[in-house]
């Protein structure tokens, strides 16, 4: 038990020393272009963009480039992005309007199927030893259990 | 050709017709008539098989000779293509993948049928549910995409393969990933056969299980030979881009591998019947929605086939398949009663559950985020983007979720587990987690972003999964030692083979740690581009690549450029690497050869990206750590799905035996104790 305390202890430490870290600039650009795609048609993440001789992904990442610099955040170069390029050049649906649905609903699914599973277990536990007596009363008829015996050994031969 | 491959077609969709009406006639009344009319039906499924191998030659007899005429081999192949790629022509377009899903599928039934032995009555239902999805199939493939249509001239050469598909891995990975979508059709027969005919006992999901597996097992191969050739092939450095065609693979993937766990609890405990059955019937129906994204043109993707107006009949299928899931359950859902419930939170079966649940969330979030564009244009009128970040955000943490209970599961014994046991296992493999932790920390990784932050998370889970399997095979190990007389590994061995579905599966586990150690390993990646002329240099991370020569090159199918690139490390020549553009002529797009020196710390990946405006070779290099670690992953989660496949060794007999007599209360926690995994209580 003291050991499993230090090693809560230990993985406590590490987490704040995991937030250790900031954004500069050129990570904001790597982030931001991740999140866009080239709009010449080859369906590709901007910044990968592979083929040489596109016309369209030097003046994107020149854009990227200038709004970086002029935008505080990443959602405000994002909206730039889908006013001037249009909404399918961003990759990551909006935070606002009807597109920030697409955030909201997989965790509120997720949590809700938890919490129903929980719910479901408990239920079943509080139900379990009532259960478990009427079980052993059907399995005391000789009858039943002959046959039950007769089912399990026809059925585990394949 | 043409001809006897229609014909062949016809001829197969009557046979299919008669196998599932004789089939259902002889299914409704049980005398010695029906019993009859039922073997005939059988005999028409075999038959269906030969008629549509017949199909399926005609059309690769017609690629071999240049058959033109065929619109179908003259939009995808032409005559400098290989021999190889013409025979993949079959499943490389619409209507051809369509006829090679309808062979396959017939293969299966072929198969199904012959082993009819085994149980009669069961084989017999699943034999006419295969039938019945037979018949779609091949009313699609007679009616809206047939294969033999005919030119009204004969064109001098076809228009050629797509060039992304003429590499080998694309003449395996088709076959593969359609052998697992069309072998899921196999288990959906047999849960809605017995839940059709009140199956008693639990052997109908003996028999499922191997059929589900061997599925499986298609399917993920098939993914793990997409991302392989993506990786290969496409050149932008990845193997996974979410994209619409990718995800549809992924997501019966998802709930069979549900299934494929939470199965465990009915054959153990008689618990999760109505799920498992809704489990089957959703991966069946994923399939099918697979297909519709795929060919209808519903969704934008690289890899979907050309659009055309073949969803609606998926549509239908799905509905019909629906409906008569939805009529068969609620007639007999009474049959579908638990024999047990869940007694403990901390469980092996609850574990199951929680493994189920985010398993499925998995499938929901990756089916959401690949019809989000759609119903944001049914809702505001225009379609969005979704890519790689969104679906990043929603799975990644969900994955490692996974993970955790991957390595947790192991630990806890059926019905119930005591805290102390839990803990006492739990602390080996998690002192190497943090100790894992610990020491990525001090190398300088940071959670600088999400992907980091994955990264960072992943690899102490990995390790406390890598962990818990070793335990276990150790604690296991310790106890056969002694009694076979023999050194550590060969009694690990030993214990394989006694339950090669557990300890298979434990190695399929330690299979997905690798996989996510490479996959947590793209957030370290780094990338260079440059104009190279010969002579000159580019730095990536620790290599060095110096440019040596550049050739260009001339054949029937494809015009190549290539340039013979150095790698130096320290200053020290270590090899060689040759990147290669292919321009194909008939099709006139660009192809890459990309040239990968790869180690177990990382991959050199080097691309020849083409040529500049000065008509320099551009060359683009990425650093892509851990990515071997993802091959090597996948190919032991094949193994160990090999070896839970493999039959289980006898059991070890006692040298004396020791008739004992345990009163009654004893006898349950004696019970119980069996129930706990080796080593756990201890």
């Amino acid at each position: 038990m003291k050991i499993l305390r230090w090693l809560l202890l230990a993985a406590l430490c590490s987490s704040t020393m995991l937030m250790v870290g900031a954004d500069d600039e050129n990570s904001r650009f790597e982030k931001a272009g991740g999140k866009l795609q080239c709009m010449c048609g080859c369906n590709q993440k901007l910044l990968i963009c592979n083929h040489v001789g596109c016309q369209v992904s030097p003046a994107m990442i020149r854009d990227l480039k200038a709004t970086v610099q002029t935008k505080s955040n990443d959602e405000e170069v994002l909206d730039w992005f889908r006013q001037n390029y249009g909404v399918t050049a961003v990759i990551l649906p909006s935070t606002h309007g009807f597109e920030l649905t697409a955030w909201v609903v997989p965790p509120l699914i997720l949590a809700g199927a938890i919490g129903v599973m929980v719910l479901v277990i408990f239920a079943w536990q509080k139900k379990g030893p009532a259960q478990a007596a009427a079980m052993t009363k059907v399995a005391v008829d000789p009858h039943m259990q002959a046959l039950r015996s007769r089912a399990r050994r026809e059925t585990e031969e394949i | 050709m043409p001809l006897l491959g229609s014909f062949c077609l016809l001829f197969s969709l009557a046979l299919a017709l008669y196998c599932f009406g004789a089939g259902v006639l002889s299914l409704l009344r049980r005398t010695p008539a029906t019993a009859r009319l039922g073997e005939t039906s059988r005999r028409a499924g075999l038959a269906c098989f030969i008629a549509l191998c017949g199909a399926g030659f005609a059309l690769v007899y017609a690629a071999l000779t240049n058959d033109f005429s065929v619109d179908y081999i003259h939009a995808h192949t032409n005559r400098a293509l290989p021999l190889a790629y013409k025979i993949s022509a079959l499943w490389s377009g619409q209507e051809g993948s369509l006829l090679f899903w309808s062979l396959l599928l017939a293969c299966y039934g072929f198969v199904l049928r012959l082993r009819h032995h085994v149980d009669r009555r069961l084989y017999a239902h699943a034999s006419v549910i295969l039938a019945g999805i037979q018949v779609f199939f091949l009313l699609v493939v007679n009616i809206s995409a047939n294969p033999f249509g005919v030119l009204d001239h004969m064109p001098r050469d076809g228009n050629g393969l797509n060039p992304l598909l003429q590499y080998p891995e694309m003449v395996i990975h088709p076959p593969m990933l359609y052998l697992g979508y069309v072998g899921l059709s196999v288990p959906f027969a047999f849960a809605l056969g017995a839940l059709i005919m009140k199956y008693p006992g639990e052997k109908w999901i003996h028999i499922t299980r191997r059929w589900t597996m061997v599925a499986w097992l298609f399917l993920t191969c098939g993914v793990f030979l997409g991302a392989h050739w993506a990786y290969s092939v496409l050149g932008w450095g990845g193997y996974w881009a979410w994209d619409p065609v990718e995800n549809a693979s992924l997501l019966p993937w998802l709930t069979c591998t549900a299934f494929l766990h939470s199965v465990m609890m009915q054959e153990k405990r008689g618990m999760m019947k109505m799920w498992n059955v809704w489990l089957i019937f959703v991966t069946f129906l994923l399939t099918i929605l697979g297909d519709f994204l795929t060919r209808s043109g519903i969704v934008a993707s690289v890899h979907a086939f050309a659009q055309s107006n073949i969803g609606a009949w998926f549509i239908w299928m799905m509905g019909l398949t629906l409906i008569v899931c939805f009529f068969f359950f609620f007639k007999n859902q009474d049959h579908l009663r638990s024999e047990n419930q869940l007694e403990s939170l901390v469980s092996r079966e609850s574990s199951f559950m929680f493994n189920n649940v985010l398993l499925l969330a998995a499938a929901f979030f990756v089916l959401w985020g690949t019809l989000f564009p759609v119903i944001t244009e049914w809702v505001k009128g225009h379609k969005i983007s979704v890519g790689i970040p969104f679906f990043n955000y929603i799975c990644l943490p969900i994955g490692l979720a996974l993970l955790l209970l991957t390595g947790v599961g192991p630990l806890l014994a059926w019905r119930r587990t005591s805290w102390a046991s839990v803990q006492k296992n739990f602390l080996v493999p998690a002192v190497l987690a943090v100790l894992v932790l610990v020491g990525l920390l001090a190398i300088g990784v940071r959670a600088t972003d999400f992907a980091h932050t994955m990264a960072l998370l992943a690899a102490p889970l990995s390790m406390l999964v890598g962990g818990t399997i070793l335990l276990e095979f150790i604690r296991g190990g310790r106890v056969l030692q002694p009694k076979l007389q023999t050194n550590m590994f060969s009694a690990m061995v030993h214990l394989t083979h006694r339950n090669t579905r557990r300890y298979g599966g434990y190695i399929a586990h330690l299979g997905v740690a690798l996989v996510v150690i490479g996959l947590a390993g793209a957030a370290f990646d780094q990338e260079n581009e440059q104009p190279l002329r010969v002579g000159e240099k580019m730095q990536i991370g620790k290599y060095t690549l110096v440019s040596q020569d550049e050739t260009q090159d001339d054949n029937a199918n494809h015009t190549s450029y290539s340039a013979a690139l150095e790698v130096q490390k320290g200053g020290k020549k270590i090899g060689n690497l040759y990147p290669e553009i292919r321009l194909f002529k008939a099709s006139e797009q660009p192809d890459h050869i990309v040239a990968i020196r790869s180690n177990i710390k990382e991959d050199l990946y080097v691309i020849y990206a083409g040529r500049s405006d000065d008509n320099v070779p551009v060359i683009k290099a990425f650093i892509k750590p851990m990515v071997s670690w993802l091959w090597v992953g996948v190919l032991l989660v094949i193994a160990g799905t090999l070896v839970a496949l493999v039959p289980n060794a006898a059991q070890l007999k006692s040298l004396v035996p020791v008739p004992v007599t345990v009163p009654a209360t004893a006898s349950a926690s004696a019970f119980q104790k069996q129930m706990q995994p080796v080593g756990a209580g201890k």
